[in-house]
């Protein structure tokens, strides 16, 4: 039985960083959550706002000129403790001990299935690879386990698509097979890159349902990415939301949606369309997106702001706890401010 | 502009293993037919498998038709040959719902770009392709130092939108937009909505538009269709179909809809049973074994497809006594 209160993942200031031609790419500078047994993340954000370079790295799959620059992903396994679960520190493991986390410890469903899915071998070939390779069964087993993993998904007709090439299944199909194969092997934490955008909404639901229920049985931690906030109110207990490579609010989900506090996630909650009323037209957040490209050390929201302040062009600001387990990228005096604007209603 | 009339595509399903043949086919389009007008966009929605994707490709002739008409500016392109079809290759246009697989890894963006535009002339020279290569970067909201990187240095997000400017520069009529918006967070999908509206007014294109984010469709839309294994089951004014959806599976789909509020969670049990499979589709109704108002005749024969109100269709026999 897992310990429920400690985290079995945490990420502390972390800072992945590519060198290119014109200058540094901040992908990532500053990101810190945790993850405790059983829970569900969140995480939301921009596009390019680090998302999932912030997951790459804990899968430690940046390659140069990509590196991790600064921060700590602390994760507790008893892989290299046999019955002693310990925090090791992913950044600082060697490539060979890292081949025994991923896919067995953490598990990943990349944003394109198709880059996570060879071409050139049936779908049975990769399944039954993955599960030899994780789990010590024969060639069967592997087969039974896949074979049930497809069920599980609700792939039709299974037994006829393990013999199926990738290109002859449908987008949301892919997509089932490579979460069928990320599931395969019980990970103690699950990272799901946009797992059900190629998915229409009965499939969806009874994706998330399948999640929902390995998390209850084998208590799952899962790490969820989608820019689907619909998703998002439904699944996760808890939401990190990213702007500019930084993670600029972290509460419950609850808060998040009912009492958010910074600007950003004010204003990305208000851009939501809707299905059951009809709309004239979608406003995007206005102004420019943030610069990452050798990012001035100031907060990314600057350039769309409506709080901003004279401080807010001269330092950068740190992750205040507002409340418990609520924090917010802004300065205090701001906070207070905002705090009065959010709860009077005007927003 | 565009009328299909129909358009069947079926998938051969082979078995044996010194001898090959053919044991059945999958119908993953199977009759449809659907009008566009320039400027207008048709929404396409329906289960994941259903044939959308197929019905796209096969629609720009990235597929070959089993069979069925698809006129294009008054002329039946479903059975052109390659060479013939060079005139329309530029009119028709796709983003595809895998951007990734969709952009070749070995080349930069620039050379992505620019290919298209030099190979039909758009772009005199290499100089005055770039200039308009900034220039479609800027509108999707990329920048113009991105031209010399590589697909696998952008963003899901990026990607997408790479795909969208590669389908615009050549000034389409046509445009099969699969999904893509899905990896865009809520602020760039308004703007590449309203991106694509703006361009839809410059260029008076026709879209076809694929995507499972039902706000999304009801908000890009003129006109929807809802398909089912293959085929359309109901089909109307976006307003029609959302407001008054009248087909049993469109009312399950519009009911799975998340809505963005952690307090209320959606009915997910609504649809019973699992997906249907393509190959042995049921008796009468497709839909049948997950209906809920069944009747005797949905087990005996496939309901046709009958105009209920104004421009408003729908296969079911609740509606077609
Ligand atoms: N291999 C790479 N080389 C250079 N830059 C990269 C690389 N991978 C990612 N980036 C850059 O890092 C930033 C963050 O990318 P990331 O893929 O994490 O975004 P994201 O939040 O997942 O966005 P999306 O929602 O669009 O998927 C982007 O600006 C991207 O261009
Ligand atoms: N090249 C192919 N060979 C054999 N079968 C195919 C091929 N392409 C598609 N199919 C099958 O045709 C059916 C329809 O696929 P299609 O990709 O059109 O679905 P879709 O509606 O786009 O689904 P999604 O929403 O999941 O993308 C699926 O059952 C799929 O497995
Ligand atoms: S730090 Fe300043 S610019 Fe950033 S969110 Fe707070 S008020 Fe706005
Ligand atoms: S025809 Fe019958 S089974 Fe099919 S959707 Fe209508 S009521 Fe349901
Ligand atoms: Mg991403
Ligand atoms: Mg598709």
């Amino acid at each position: 039985m897992p310990d429920r209160k400690e985290p079995i993942l945490i990420v502390e200031n972390l800072k992945t960083y590519f060198e290119q031609a014109e200058g540094t790419v901040k992908a990532v500078d500053g990101v810190s959550f945790d993850l405790k047994p059983d829970e569900v993340i969140g995480i939301v954000g921009e596009t390019g706002s680090g998302k999932s370079v912030t997951v790459k790295s804990i899968m430690r799959l940046i390659y140069p000129p990509g590196r991790i620059a600064d921060g700590k992903i602390l994760f507790k396994t008893d892989e290299f403790s046999p019955g002693n679960p310990q925090y090791v520190d992913i950044t600082k493991l060697s490539e060979e001990q890292m081949t025994r986390i991923r896919g067995k410890h953490i598990s990943m469903v990349f944003q394109d299935p198709m880059t996570s899915l060879n071409p050139m071998f049936t779908i049975e070939d990769q399944m039954i690879e993955t599960i030899m390779f994780h789990r010590k069964v024969d060639e069967n087993q592997a087969r039974e386990i896949a074979l049930e993993m497809l069920h599980k998904v609700k792939i039709p007709d299974p037994e006829r698509r393990l013999k199926d090439y990738p290109f002859q299944l449908s987008g949301g199909q892919r997509q089932r097979v490579v979460i069928a194969i990320a599931l395969s092997c019980n990970p103690e934490v699950l990272i799901a890159d946009e797992p059900t955008t190629a998915l229409d909404v009965t499939v969806q639901a009874q994706i998330l349902e399948l999640m929902e229920s390995l998390q209850k049985e084998f208590h799952t931690s899962i790490i969820f990415i989608t820019h689907d906030l619909a998703v998002i109110a439904e699944v996760a207990n808890k939401v990190m939301v990213m702007y500019g490579g930084k993670t600029v609010e972290y509460a419950d989900v609850f808060t998040i949606f009912e009492n958010p506090i910074h600007p950003y996630t004010n204003s990305l909650l208000n851009c939501i369309p809707r299905v059951d009323v009809k709309q004239d037209s979608l406003s995007p957040i206005p102004g420019q997106p943030p610069v990452i490209l050798n990012a001035p050390p100031v907060c990314p929201f600057l350039p769309r702001c409506n709080f901003r302040t004279k401080r807010c062009e001269e330092e950068l600001p740190g992750l205040v706890e507002v409340s418990p387990g609520h924090y917010v990228r802004c300065f205090e005096e701001i906070i207070e401010k905002l705090f009065v604007s959010t709860r009077g209603g005007q927003k | 502009m565009l009328k299909i009339e129909n358009l069947k595509k079926y998938f051969p399903v082979k078995a044996g293993f010194i001898f090959e043949r053919t044991v059945a086919y999958i119908k993953a389009v199977d009759d449809i037919s659907l009008e566009i007008k320039e400027n207008e966009t048709y929404g396409l929605v329906g289960e994941s498998g259903c044939g959308k994707t197929t019905a796209g490709k096969t629609v720009i002739r990235l597929l070959d038709p089993t069979d069925g008409k698809i006129v294009f500016d008054g002329v039946d392109i479903a059975k052109l040959k390659e060479k013939d079809l060079k005139p329309f290759r530029t009119k028709m246009q796709i983003v595809f719902q895998d951007p990734m697989s969709s952009l070749n890894p070995r080349m930069t963006i620039g050379d992505m770009l620019s290919e298209p535009l030099l190979f039909h002339g758009i772009a005199k020279n290499k100089k005055e392709a770039e200039k308009i290569i900034g220039g479609l970067l800027e509108e999707v909201g990329l920048k113009a130092y991105h031209v010399d990187r590589y697909p696998h240095q952008f963003s899901g997000g990026q990607r997408q939108r790479i795909a969208i400017a590669r389908a615009i520069s050549v000034k389409p009529s046509l445009i099969v937009l699969d999904e893509p918006t899905s990896a865009l967070d809520v602020s760039v999908q308004a703007q590449i909505i309203n991106l694509l509206k703006r361009i839809q007014e410059e260029l008076h294109a026709a879209y076809i538009f694929i995507s499972h984010n039902l706000a999304v469709v009801r908000f890009i839309s003129d006109r929807v269709g809802i398909m089912y294994l293959g085929r359309i089951v109901e089909e109307g004014d976006v307003d029609q179909v959302f407001e008054n959806p009248m087909h049993p599976y469109t009312k399950a789909l519009l009911q799975a809809a998340p809505v963005p509020d952690p307090r209320k969670k959606r009915e997910r049990t609504m649809l019973i049973g699992g997906s249907p499979n393509v190959i042995n589709r049921p008796n009468g109704c497709f839909f049948n074994p997950r209906c809920k108002y069944r009747m005797k005749i949905c087990e005996q024969e496939y309901p046709e497809f009958v105009e209920v109100e104004n421009g408003h269709k729908v296969a079911c026999f609740l509606y077609n006594k």
